[in-house]
């Protein structure tokens, strides 16, 4: 009985530390703390396609992204946009190759995204939680 | 005259400079496509029983800079290995973004006749290895002119209107032969819809055209010499023609389901050619880096012989030649013709993909002969 308890606990423990890794690794879309904006998700997504263009608060916006081979991008891509990497590239490649519009720039890590988005109000980026700081405000987690 | 020769050359230098500060982009996409006939008296697609590695092969390089103020300037330079990979500017145009909305682009861009149109050549964006060229059959592509694309939101819908002027005199290859061709006043109209996993598009185009086919020269002479029946020769020659042409298209995109059907029809004017209607329709389906896909379509090409109704028969030897060589001439345009294709698209690296194609070619006409071709690409945008 004893040894069930424990093991009972155990598997409790187990299932609280995953779920911290899973908390850990949260993706979380940040702005600048002087952009009142309020996104939803599906503002996000439209703003990571290139659809929306202005914040409802006016301004334009300056998404910043992750390169295609991070693993942050990657999870970006099928959280929070709904497509594998594959159908990303591809959906770009028709706005690249026909005048239609540009993907977002790319930026190499998650440092030089807090920085740009800290400096700059149009700008939006996301990067791993554990990464944020002062100068960047939250809209959104993944 | 010293003062002038400095003045230009310090004008060039800070052009020069001026350019090497201007932060220029460089993209491109790249197919590698081959592809053999089952039969040694096949041939689709520029594919015969032979098999060859450059008839379906395209390399672009796309360079584009910002020049601020919403001005930009882009230059997509393409080479395709049918043409011997002569280097061509399919994309040649500034842009200026008038609105978040609203882009004009100036020059040379595609002609935005198919839902595919505006990406033809990039098999990357698309399942093909390319879209079925029973509907995709018009002779031209491109244009240079202006294009306008207005991108707003109607409810939960995307809406993209794109509308576009301009001309093209480009020489290609039409019944077999190298043509210079003359498509002015040429206006199209496009209206794109799309909420998350729907897609609907209709266009309208036209143009007027001219296009020289000396070897029939002399039929259109003939009509001309009868007096009576000139107004035959205006009826089957292509000059100062106008042609009508009419689209419409769907993508049902919903998770790993993809389900796309385009139809188009073709009024190309007063001459010999005939009235085209061709769709296709599309299934797809996605498992995990692999979409399987099967396409039916449908070509009916019919010639007006009612051009030819008032004239008598078996009164004079001339007239009749004339009669048959012209019945002939629009029997031979005529088309009725459907095919089959079965394919994979395979993700095997992060931009690139292998896709294979299967089509089976069957062409009702009286001389027609059935084909089937099997085809591979290698795609890639970089």
């Amino acid at each position: 009985m004893k040894y069930l308890n424990r093991l009972r606990s155990l598997t409790i423990m187990i299932c609280l530390l995953c779920f911290s890794q899973i908390a850990l690794s949260e993706v979380v879309v940040i702005v600048n703390p002087g952009n009142a904006s309020a996104l939803t998700e599906k503002d996000i997504k439209r703003i990571f396609l290139g659809k929306m263009k202005s914040f409802p608060s006016g301004g334009t916006i300056l998404p910043v992204n992750h390169s295609a081979s991070s693993d942050i991008r990657k999870s970006f891509d099928k959280s929070a946009l709904g497509k594998s990497a594959s159908q990303i590239k591809a959906y770009w490649s028709k706005l690249v190759f026909s005048g239609k519009g540009n993907p977002p720039k790319e930026l190499p890590n998650d440092a030089e995204i807090v920085k740009l988005v800290s400096e700059n109000p149009a700008v939006i980026g996301y990067i791993d939680s554990a990464n944020k700081s002062d100068g960047v405000k939250v809209v959104g987690s993944y | 005259m010293v003062l002038t020769k400095k003045i230009s050359l310090l004008a060039s230098f800070l052009f020069c400079w001026q350019v090497a500060a201007a932060e220029i982009n460089f993209s491109g996409f790249a197919t590698i496509a081959g592809g053999v006939t089952f039969d040694e008296d096949e041939s689709l697609e520029g594919y015969d029983d032979n098999f060859s590695f450059d008839n379906g092969s395209v390399l672009a390089i796309q360079a584009s800079s910002d020049l601020g103020d919403g001005w930009g300037v882009t230059a997509q330079l393409l080479a395709r290995g049918s043409e011997a990979w002569d280097v061509n500017a399919e994309w040649a145009y500034l842009s200026y973004d008038a609105s978040d909305e609203w882009r004009l682009l100036f020059g040379r861009q595609r002609a935005p006749f198919y839902m595919y149109s505006d990406f033809l050549d990039v098999s990357y964006a698309y399942h093909w290895i390319k879209p079925p060229t029973g509907v995709y059959s018009l002779p031209f592509d491109v244009f240079d002119g202006i294009g306008s694309l207005y991108s707003s939101t109607l409810g939960e819908f995307d809406s993209t209107v794109h509308i576009a002027y301009g001309s093209n005199r480009d020489s290609g290859i039409l019944l077999g032969e190298e043509r210079d061709m003359d498509f002015s006043d040429f206006f199209s109209a496009s209206w794109t819809v799309n909420r998350d996993w729907l897609t609907l598009r209709a266009g309208y185009a036209r143009a007027d055209l001219v296009i020289p086919f000396s070897e029939f020269d002399a039929l259109f002479g003939g009509w001309r010499s009868t007096i009576t029946f000139a107004g035959i020769a205006d009826d089957i020659e292509l000059v100062d023609d106008s042609g009508v042409f009419a689209s419409a298209g769907f993508i049902i995109d919903y998770d790993d389901y993809l389900l796309v059907g385009e139809f188009s029809t073709l009024d190309p004017g007063n001459n010999f050619f005939p009235d085209q209607d061709s769709y296709y329709i599309t299934f797809g389906k996605r498992i995990d880096s692999v979409l399987v896909h099967f396409t039916y379509g449908a070509d009916d090409n019919t010639s007006d012989f009612s051009i030819l109704d008032g004239v008598p028969a078996g009164v004079d030897p001339g007239l009749d030649f004339l009669l048959a060589s012209t019945t002939g001439l629009l029997a031979t345009v005529q088309e009725d013709s459907s095919y089959f294709i079965a394919g994979v698209r395979w993700e095997i690296a992060d931009s690139v993909a292998l896709k294979l194609e299967y089509t089976d070619y069957q062409d009702d006409d009286i001389l027609g002969v059935d084909a089937s071709l099997l085809q591979f690409a290698l795609t890639t945008v970089f």
